[in-house]
């Protein structure tokens, strides 16, 4: 049986990694328009996970559905894609969310 | 990725997908490498994109783009056939009530009811991804069907 001590022992390097992939996407394109391949590797730089082409684009097409992100004009078949205003708002309160259940877990996880 | 895998990948999504997103996908998997795992990853996406397609964005569908799928046009055929049929009856004098259901009968019941699986296939498929005109073709249906029933009724048959 699996247990946290063993966890703790052998720290997996993936473990760390976070993956959900419209709220990485929707973080990614907080700073400025980037298309796929920029994202992919954005992602990559700030939480450890690589999106796979695939779950890129669905995350993308039901976050461009939502009106969360945008279009831009494609430069050379790379399309850019930037955070509409409904976007960030959605993002600071997710971010806030997981803001309040980190802190809340880092505290109960200190006293050990 | 070489740019021929890229698009035989690509043409694993559902048409209204590759339209709207064909080029810029097909220039990101040539662009990346993405080994075994980003291939299963692609083909998962697509496959889900299948059962659980995307709409909005400028995926925007119009009326006569809807009422050409198969699943919209099929019940509204059953239900003119069956229309036809009631009417070929009654111009060779075969439209009287009788003890004994004929031929014409059957074949009313199979077109009507065979066309329910469709008509819910359809609804299913197309009140998620466009809703206003999927309800205008689901009044079309209905009016057809109702169209086909009403001699049996008035005529009790």
């Amino acid at each position: 049986m699996r247990s946290t001590r063993r966890v703790a022992q052998h720290p997996d390097p993936a473990a760390g990694h976070y993956s959900d992939p419209p709220l990485l996407v929707l973080a990614s394109l907080a700073d400025g328009p980037k298309h796929g391949h920029a994202m992919i590797d954005d992602i990559a730089r700030i939480c450890g996970t690589r999106l796979g082409p695939g779950t890129l684009y669905g995350a993308i097409a039901r976050l461009e559905q939502q009106g969360w992100i945008e279009p831009l004009r494609a430069q050379d078949r790379r399309r850019p894609y930037r955070i509409t205003a409904e976007g960030e708002r959605v993002l600071r309160a997710k971010v806030i969310t997981l803001q309040k259940f980190a802190r809340t877990a880092l505290g109960r996880l200190a006293p050990s | 990725m070489k740019l021929t895998v890229a698009r035989q990948l690509v043409r694993l999504y559902p048409r209204d997908w590759r339209d709207r997103y064909g080029d810029e996908f097909e220039a990101l998997l040539a662009d990346e490498n993405p080994g075994l795992g980003g291939l299963a990853d692609t083909v998962c996406s697509a496959l889900r994109e299948r059962i659980f397609p995307t709409f909005g964005g400028n995926m925007n569908f119009s009326f006569a783009t809807v009422v050409r799928k198969p699943s919209a046009f099929i019940p509204l055929a059953m239900s003119l056939t069956a229309l036809v049929v009631l009417g070929i009856a009654a111009m060779s004098g075969g439209l009287v009530p009788q003890r004994d259901e004929g031929a014409t009968a059957h074949i009313w019941q199979l077109l009507m009811a065979g066309q329910l699986p469709v008509l819910a296939f359809f609804a299913i498929k197309w009140l998620p991804r466009a809703p206003k005109q999927s309800l205008a073709v689901l009044g079309l249906q209905l009016g057809a069907a109702l169209a086909a029933m009403a001699p049996v009724f008035l005529l009790h048959l």
